[in-house]
C-alpha cells in the first residue's frame, strides 16, 4: 500500500494487494465490534438521564456518519480495477473520528501494554498491526489535512 | 397600636460555576487534543497545547470553568471529537 499527501491538498492511497485491501476494509468492523458504546466511554463518572436521551444519541448518530463516509469510500475499492482512494479535506475529520473508533474498540477488546508484537498471539498481533496502521493514517490526516 | 413595617432583604444566589474536565486515554494523539482545544475554545496554540500536557501528564485538565449550559455544550462538542470528558462543580 501507498499511502501519501498529494499536492492538491488530499491524500492519496493505493491499495496494491489483499492485505491492504483487507487493512482498509476492517477500519469499520473494527469500529463496531467495540465491546461498549463509545457514547458511554466518552462520559466517565455519572451521567444524568437528560444526557442519556437527548446528547448520546445525537453523539451516537455523529460516530455512525463518520463510519458511513469511511464505508462508502472503502466499498469502492476492486483489486481488480484498482483505482486510487482520495481523502479530501471536507472528510478530513470522518475519517480521523471513524479511524479513532477502530483504535479505540481494538485498544478495548486486547488492552495494548506495550508487549512486543511477536510475542502477542495472532488475532491480537493482526489487532496491533491494524491499529498501528490506522494510527499512521491518523497522523497523515491530521498533519496534512487538518492542521492545514 | 403598635407600629408595623415591612423588612425587605436582597439575597443574590450565585450559581456555582462548573469545570470541564478531560482525561487522558491511550489513544488520542497528542497534536489532535491541542487541536481540539483551539477548535472548541478559540485557545491561543501554547495554551491549549499545555493543558494536552496537562492531561497527559496527569490524567486530567480543566480545561473549561463557567455557568452550567456553556460547560454542558463544551462537555458534549469535546465528546464528539471522541475526548473523555466530565464536568464538575467547582469546589467554591
Amino acid at each position: 500500500m501507498k499511502a501519501a499527501p498529494t499536492l492538491d491538498g488530499r491524500i492519496r492511497i493505493d491499495v496494491e494487494s489483499p492485505i491492504d485491501l483487507l487493512a482498509m476494509q476492517s477500519i469499520v468492523p473494527d469500529a463496531r465490534l467495540a465491546d461498549r458504546g463509545l457514547t458511554e466511554r466518552l462520559s466517565p463518572g455519572e451521567t444524568s438521564e437528560d444526557w442519556k436521551d437527548y446528547v448520546m444519541p445525537e453523539l451516537g448518530e455523529g460516530f455512525e456518519s463518520q463510519l458511513g463516509c469511511i464505508e462508502r469510500a472503502v466499498s469502492s475499492l476492486d483489486l481488480e480495477d484498482p483505482q486510487p482512494l482520495f481523502i479530501v479535506r471536507d472528510d478530513a475529520e470522518s475519517w480521523y473520528g471513524g479511524l479513532n473508533q477502530a483504535r479505540l474498540a481494538l485498544e478495548d477488546r486486547h488492552g495494548f501494554t506495550g508487549t512486543p508484537p511477536d510475542q502477542l498471539a495472532s488475532a491480537e498481533r493482526a489487532a496491533w498491526f491494524r491499529s498501528q496502521f490506522y494510527q499512521r493514517l491518523q497522523e497523515m490526516i491530521l498533519q496534512f489535512l487538518m492542521l492545514r | 397600636m403598635p407600629e408595623t413595617g415591612t423588612v425587605t432583604r436582597q439575597e443574590t444566589s450565585l450559581d456555582v460555576p462548573w469545570n470541564v474536565v478531560v482525561h487522558d486515554d491511550p489513544v488520542n494523539l497528542m497534536g489532535y487534543v491541542t487541536w481540539v482545544f483551539m477548535k472548541v475554545f478559540g485557545y491561543a496554540e501554547p495554551r491549549a497545547n499545555r493543558l494536552m500536557m496537562e492531561v497527559h501528564q496527569t490524567g486530567r485538565s480543566v480545561v473549561w470553568t463557567g455557568e452550567k449550559e456553556r460547560a454542558e455544550l463544551y462537555t458534549q462538542q469535546l465528546q464528539a471529537f471522541q475526548l473523555k470528558t466530565s464536568m464538575e462543580k467547582t469546589e467554591s
